[in-house]
């Protein structure tokens, strides 16, 4: 049997193409990807913000420290309206046409004292909704303006300070989370983790796969090896170990190449609380969360070793082998829409309670006895399906077909 | 020696609605299972050439699987020494060397990996595979090329790394299954040049082909099998004289076809 892995595994590195989705893969393009869309995001977000706009003020009279402001944000630039523009309608049709990107309206009624002339409403018109960084302008010079008149308008009721603050807000929510942060942690992104590592398993897994069965059959190589004084059986373990062992390396070094990137990216500033977060998970819990993924490789291995033999050629493989990622992500999903917690049905679905099993030893509520239930009942399932593999490949009608 | 007793297998058909036209008409589909192989059976002695002929569809792939050990037969029985090989197939796979016209080698390995690797599956150990290796190679003269990949050889050097692969644990019996078919004439010259120089070891060889000349020069034997049985079972002399001088004309005389009748091919 390690006869058979050990050349497996020595093929399968002198593969180009397979080490390549394996390893250059995720090591290259992950980070190519990511760091790609950041760039552009921010190319396209320091544009919008740099960019200048032009717009008009209706009733600039009432208020000549509002207008001076505007007037002194860098990108704004102030137009004339033409004099004929007077009602609603004539500036809304204004600034549809694109003749300045926005226009604002100051009431009759401003004034700082706010107690007297009352409520202020600016009238904004403006056309896209790209005018986003616009809007943040404008709201902090409300902000700080609106601040102001608070004061004065707080001053001239003569309240303390405590008052103030109550009649700013009069009733506020306090939180007190009795989940730690581990646990808290845990439920955001406990879900997505198995659904990573389950994907890149059996992605990783199903190259080889192919290569290994039906890619046997295509070169011709798969009667030679029948035909030699080795058991079906060992045969196929020794195929099933090399599947099982891409699977688990390709899935590590992905998620080692993501660690590696985002602490080289962000330069130590997230990792503190990545790593926060997972010193506070134990070693046991890590270990455990490994050892739920032995079953889970298990059975991708097997199925895709009994897809592959099955298949007359790599591409019919591939071809059987891509509605089997549906299969999975299924019961994976299922583990990370809210509610649904490890208990009563949920435990019993195969792939969905492993998933949840390693949501709850990241979080760190973990009942213990029930894990032995989910490997156990994912290891008889694993074995169920790899011995179902070597039945499957001692058919005549699947090898020579 | 290898005696072949009245050998039969069947194939079970999942969709009779697929087959052609031609094989809902051939004899052999009864029912649900089509009976690739009837009845054959033939004998080879040491030291011997076995030709086994056949139209397309007859029965020869099969029939070799089965001796091969690939296939299980539904009947009959398959020995070689005296010793029922089908009581022990994994044991008596070391006894038989195999190769047929469409066995490839793993590409990503050299050859001498190709050939060690098969070594090491029949139990042998480094020491004996580097031997044997080295002795293959020169009467192959693969030196040149045994260590290179195998995936940039020449469909002639691909022919002689197969050979040497089928042949590294010293078989007592070689079966070769249309071995020549798809080789230009230097690889096929190397190949009947293998089969010389196994009967001289005094290995006996059963090869199955379509080109009579092949069986001129080689065989000692013939087996001629048609729709799942044996037709013809005798020495190349006899066979020979079944229709004058033409090898042709013994051929069609010997299934039963005359000239103005063809022989229909079969699916199998």
């Amino acid at each position: 049997m390690w006869l058979v892995f050990q050349k497996e595994i020595k093929e399968l590195l002198r593969d180009r193409k397979t080490l390549f989705f394996m390893i250059a893969l995720p090591i290259l393009l992950f980070p190519l990807i990511i760091g790609g869309a950041i760039y552009v995001g921010s190319k396209v977000v320091e544009g919008a913000k740099t960019e200048e706009r032009s717009f008009a003020i209706i009733g600039g009279e009432y208020s000549s420290e509002f207008t001076q402001k505007l007037n002194d944000v860098e990108q704004f630039k102030l137009v004339e309206l033409p004099a004929d523009i007077d009602t609603k309608e004539e500036i809304t049709a204004y600034v549809k046409a694109d003749n300045v990107d926005f226009v604002i309206e100051i009431p009759e009624n401003y004034s700082r004292d706010v107690l007297t002339n009352g409520k202020i409403v600016l009238t904004l018109y403006r056309n896209q909704a790209g005018l986003a960084v616009v809007e943040s302008v404008l709201n902090k010079i409300v902000d700080e303006f609106s601040e102001e008149y608070q004061n004065v308008a707080f001053e001239n009721l003569t309240l303390n300070e405590e008052q103030q603050k109550s009649l700013l807000e009069p009733i506020k929510i306090e939180q007190v989370n009795v989940a730690d942060e581990r646990e808290t942690q845990g439920e955001n992104i406990g879900g997505l983790i198995p659904y990573f590592i389950f994907m890149l398993c059996l992605q990783g897994a199903m190259l080889p796969a192919s290569d290994l069965g039906a890619g046997e059959k295509e070169r011709g190589t798969l009667e030679t090896l029948l035909i030699t004084p080795i058991e079906r059986n060992k045969i196929v373990l020794g195929k099933f170990f090399t599947i099982a062992f891409a699977g688990v390396t390709s899935a590590l070094v992905t998620v080692l190449s993501i660690a590696i990137w985002t602490t080289v990216l962000s330069q130590g500033a997230a990792n503190e609380v990545v790593m926060k977060f997972m010193s506070s998970i134990g070693a046991i819990d890590f270990i455990l969360v490994f050892l739920m993924l032995v079953p889970v490789v298990a059975i991708f291995a097997a199925v895709l070793l009994t897809l592959s033999i099955y298949a007359r050629s790599f591409k019919e493989a591939q071809g059987y082998m891509t509605p089997l990622v549906f299969v999975v992500i299924i019961p994976v999903i299922f583990a990370m829409l809210p509610g649904v917690e490890l208990k009563g049905i949920w435990a019993w679905v195969p792939l969905t309670n492993v998933a949840l099993a390693i949501k709850e030893l990241i979080k760190g509520t973990m009942d213990y006895v029930q894990l032995f239930a989910i490997f156990g009942s994912t290891a008889i399932i694993a074995g169920g399906l790899l011995a179902f593999c070597i039945h499957w490949f001692k058919q005549e009608k699947v090898l020579f077909r | 020696m290898i005696e072949i007793n009245k050998l039969a297998k069947k194939f079970k058909v999942e969709n009779p609605k697929k087959l052609s036209e031609q094989d809902k008409k051939d004899p052999r589909l009864q029912g649900r299972f089509f009976h690739s192989v009837k009845e054959v059976s033939f004998a080879c002695q040491n030291g011997q050439v076995l030709g086994l002929l056949g139209p397309n569809g007859a029965g020869k792939t099969t029939t070799l699987r089965m001796l091969s050990t690939a296939l299980q037969p539904d009947s009959g029985s398959i020995e070689i020494g005296g010793i029922d090989i089908l009581q022990n197939p994994v044991e008596a796979r070391r006894q038989i060397g195999f190769l047929s016209g469409g066995t490839g080698l793993y590409g990503r390995l050299s050859g001498r990996e190709n050939i060690a690797y098969f070594g090491q599956l029949n139990g042998m150990s480094p020491k004996e595979i580097d031997k044997r290796i080295s002795e293959l190679s020169e009467r192959l003269d693969m030196d040149t090329f045994l260590d290179r990949r195998s995936e940039t050889y020449s469909t002639g050097m691909k022919q002689k790394a197969s050979i040497a692969r089928s042949v590294i644990h010293s078989p007592k019996v070689v079966i070769l299954d249309e071995p020549t078919t798809g080789l230009d004439i230097m690889a096929t010259q190397t190949v009947l040049n293998f089969i010389r120089d196994l009967k001289s070891q005094n290995v006996p060889v059963i090869f199955s082909t379509h080109h009579l000349d092949e069986v001129s020069e080689l065989c000692d034997m013939v087996t001629i099998i048609d729709k799942g049985e044996t037709m013809f079972d005798d020495t190349f002399d006899t066979f020979k004289a079944v229709a004058g001088p033409s090898l042709h004309e013994a051929f069609l005389e010997s299934i039963g076809h005359n000239k103005n009748n063809k022989p229909v091919a079969q699916g199998e």
